[in-house]
């Protein structure tokens, strides 16, 4: 499982270099980036349980937090309770085709997106046009790029899976 | 304990949730900001380290294959050189005769502010906030609130103005932010308003507050008043390029598009300008 462990923090490192950095501002469909971090954060919970899906959720949401210019626990909360929920269900109930993929990566980054919507109401500065100019193309960008993310952490965690039994 | 350890997700999902809670409640305390200082510096090498290498690819691979524009660029450079001289004269005329004049109204003369460069090392990872990270910091003696400025060709105009200082590296709030207020006036009319951000995504920016007798054109220039006292009074920050008359406000709004490309800021200046103390305090006062 330690491997398992220092896989996904590389992965979540990689991941937000690519977030961050300027050279990767490229990859901004009108005016948004893909949340990589949620990404792997479903990943984990899908595959690997409720347990590790909060536990990538909440370190990858706390180091975006620090990242990022939002209150400490802003993005680490959603983060947090979506890996929580997704582990709830998993590879055990949710198909492994491109279509549950894509569903239940747009489903869920609506899910998140709400909930950030209201801590921002809460603790800092909420505006509803968030929900058409952030939400909505956040959960379609996070949905289209899914399958092949998916197809590539299940490359990346191949040895964990058959030990999972889910290959 | 067995049944801590049976629940473990559970327990875990409400230990973290608790602590999210609190941390958002108690944001801006001394918890909050060590905590996130530490994750910050822990990841703030990777961050410089991939600048580096990206910078140093870039530049080696710009040796072999810029060398034409270079050249072009330099004709180019020594023309504009020929014409700046000729002007150098003219200025010179106009600048004492500005300097006469300014005397003779007994006008205070303009403070000149010290000014350093800095390179945009990363920007906000998420959607939901824009702020730019600078390679400069309290090491190069930056505090919270100095504004900040760059060019786009020959065009100094604001970008925005720093909010966070760490060691090395400074959080720049961008005008475009919706979480940013600046106090603006009209270049040409003088009429005043506040600047922010138009929406989380959008590179524009939106003028409130402006009186529905102010004249407003497609193009008019927007700069900063200097009322909040963060801001040195008429920088540059932004072309009008849509106007809303709302009937049931007493304000027209004004969208603004801003000099300054926010997805090509890359190079920034940073002015040493500590903001008036009791002109921000009143600002923040009547925030």
């Amino acid at each position: 499982m330690i491997y398992t462990y220092l896989i996904t923090a590389a992965v979540v490192l990689v991941s937000m270099l690519i977030q961050g950095h300027t050279s990767f501002d490229v990859i901004r469909i009108a005016g948004v980036k893909p949340d990589l971090l949620f990404v792997i954060t479903v990943y984990m919970g899908y595959s690997f349980g409720s347990f590790n899906g909060e536990i990538t959720g909440f370190a990858s949401g706390l180091l975006h937090d620090s990242i990022s210019n939002s209150p400490l626990g802003l993005m680490a909360l959603p983060k947090l309770a979506i890996g929580f929920i997704v582990g709830m269900f998993g590879r055990s109930v949710l198909k492994s085709n491109v279509a549950s993929i894509l569903i239940l990566i747009f489903a869920a980054s609506i899910v998140k997106g709400i909930i950030t919507l209201f801590l921002c109401y809460i603790f800092h500065q909420g505006m509803i046009s968030a929900v058409i100019h952030v939400i909505l193309p956040e959960a379609f960008y996070n949905a289209i790029l899914s399958p092949m993310l998916f197809f590539i952490f299940d490359k990346i965690y191949q040895g964990e899976l058959q030990r999972e039994g889910y290959l | 304990m067995e049944l801590l350890i049976r629940h473990k997700s559970i327990v875990t999902f409400i230990s973290c949730t608790l602590f999210c809670i609190i941390s958002l409640s108690v944001q801006g305390s001394g918890f909050t900001l060590t905590f996130e200082g530490i994750i910050s510096g822990i990841f703030s090498p990777f961050q410089k380290g991939y600048n580096a290498v990206q910078g140093g690819t870039s530049r080696f691979w710009a040796g072999f294959s810029e060398l034409d524009r270079v050249k072009a660029d330099l004709a180019l450079t020594r023309q504009k050189l020929e014409t700046y001289e000729a002007l150098d004269e003219e200025m010179t005329e106009i600048r004492n005769e500005n300097l006469r004049l300014r005397n003779l109204l007994e006008m205070k003369e303009r403070v000149r502010y010290k000014s350093i460069p800095g390179f945009v090392i990363s920007k906000d990872p998420d959607n939901w906030f824009r702020t730019l990270i600078i390679n400069r910091g309290e090491r190069d003696g930056l505090t919270v609130n100095m504004p900040v400025v760059a060019y786009q060709g020959d065009t100094k105009a604001i970008i925005g103005k720093i909010v966070e200082v760490r060691g090395s590296l400074s959080r720049i709030q961008p005008v475009i932010s919706p979480d940013i207020k600046i106090g603006v006036k009209l270049g040409e009319s003088k009429f005043p308003g506040l600047l922010t951000g138009y929406s989380h995504n959008s590179n524009l920016c939106k003028v409130d507050y402006i009186t529905r007798a102010a004249q407003v054109k497609f193009g008019d220039v927007i700069i900063t008043s200097g009322q909040a006292g963060v801001f040195p009074p008429g920088l540059v920050i932004g072309t009008v390029v849509k106007t809303e008359l709302p009937e049931s406000s007493p304000y027209q709004k004004i969208i603004v598009k801003p000099v300054i490309d926010y997805n090509l800021i890359d190079e920034v200046f940073i002015i040493k300008k500590n903001p008036d103390k009791d002109l921000f305090d009143l600002f923040e006062e009547m925030q």
